[in-house]
């Protein structure tokens, strides 16, 4: 079974360690990279919601992509951006409905969540465990609830 | 999976693919202009020339561009031979010749060792060395504003008749993509200017951040059945709702 990113903005304190995480992980020539996961304003009093890629059935970001350079990761399920291939046109960047795909000013790329190729870092220093990298089986799904 | 020998290592490469991809792979540095990964290969630059041999050729040697060969099984490739490196100098030699101005072109040059051209310098060359790779870019993503124009030393790169390109949506992949950073634009936050031509971008409802121009959002709601309302705010406020969203989630089924 597949694993999937399981986001629980219950229990995210807002501390964003994940962002840093990210940042770091996906670093470029010692540069920090933008974090690809944001934990923003739920609406409600203490409560955060860590943004990040839901790697949809149907992504609007791999069909506005001219070049097809957003490709499907068979082993992962994550949507990946072959940056040898991206032109920068941003067309992903405007047309993702979740503002998931990202321009990086500094690094001049076009970045998106590609669960670090089956291993997400954000979810690895998650200290409250509001990110969770596992297989979805109907129990979790349940107590996750 | 092919087997080849690159600069003595033994690698794997996949079948199908071009000698470049599996020489780059292996992390080894060989320059190119006229490449990218995003269209096919052209060989207009000559730069990613390679020495290739096989055992059965009994010490026969040949002189390929890499973006163009594909891989076969037994095939050795060395890609710093003294006549690889002589290729290259001659060909980067004639690159400064023919753009003398090109910071791009003068430190590539310089890295060989060719700080001044033998021959003469074409006196009003431009930066553009007609690699195609903007033509390539511009046709693969489907809207063919600009092509090459006029033959000899008259080719250049231009839109149709030289006016402002009417299939041309500001998307700025030819600037991007372009080796020597020759194409120019202007973009000061609400209009782009390129090719001659100006485009109105779009900005957000909600932040007033400028996103995509509004011909290349028009042609990917019609064209790539995107919903015209997604283009309406930037992708900070897109996340700002779907956080405002699944806060709302999260309260559902909970009591007051």
């Amino acid at each position: 079974m597949r694993s999937r990113l399981i986001v629980n903005p219950n229990l995210c304190t807002g501390c964003r360690t994940c962002e840093l995480a990210c940042s770091f992980t996906h670093s470029v020539a010692g540069k920090p990279g933008l974090s690809r996961i944001y934990p923003l304003d739920g609406g409600f009093k203490d409560l955060f919601v860590p943004v990040v890629c839901l790697q949809c059935e149907d992504p609007a970001c791999a069909r506005s992509c001219l070049v097809d350079a957003i490709t499907r990761n068979p082993e992962t399920g994550a949507m990946e951006l072959d940056d040898k291939k991206c032109v920068r046109c941003q067309a992903c960047v405007s047309a993702c409905p979740f503002g998931c795909s990202l321009f990086d000013r500094v690094n001049n790329l076009v970045v998106k969540c590609d669960l670090c190729g089956g291993d997400p870092a954000c979810a690895h220093f998650c200290p409250t465990k509001a990110l969770e990298y596992k297989p979805i089986v109907p129990k979790a799904l349940k107590s996750a609830g | 999976m092919v087997n080849i020998t690159i600069n003595g290592k033994l690698v794997q490469a996949y079948e199908d693919e071009m000698l470049l991809t599996a020489i780059r792979r292996e992390n080894i540095d060989i320059p190119a202009l006229c490449h990218h990964e995003a269209v096919e290969p052209y060989g207009a630059c000559r730069l990613c020339m390679v020495e290739i041999t096989k055992d059965e050729w009994d010490g026969w040697k040949n002189h390929v561009t890499s973006c163009l060969y594909p891989v076969e099984e037994g095939l050795i490739v060395n890609t710093h031979t003294p006549t690889v490196i002589e290729l290259r100098k001659t060909i980067l030699d004639l690159f400064l010749a023919g753009s003398p101005r090109s910071t791009v072109i003068r430190k590539l040059a310089a890295e060989y060792g060719v700080t001044k051209t033998s021959y003469e310098e074409v006196p009003d060359g431009t930066d553009c060395i007609l690699c195609g790779l903007c033509t390539r870019v511009c046709d693969k993503m489907g809207f063919s504003a600009i092509s090459a124009v006029n033959r000899g030393h008259g080719k250049e790169i231009a839109p149709p008749l030289n006016e402002p390109p009417p299939d041309c949506v500001g998307c700025l992949s030819c600037a991007y993509i372009c080796p020597t950073r020759y194409i120019k634009f202007t973009d000061d936050g609400k209009t782009r200017k390129i090719w001659g031509r100006k485009f109105k971008l779009l900005h957000c409802e909600k932040t007033g951040q400028p996103t995509i121009t509004e011909e290349f959002a028009r042609y990917l709601v019609k064209n790539r059945q995107i919903p015209e309302d997604y283009f309406k705010i930037n992708d900070l406020s897109h996340r700002k709702e779907l956080a405002l969203k699944m806060g709302e989630i999260t309260q559902w089924g909970r009591e007051e």
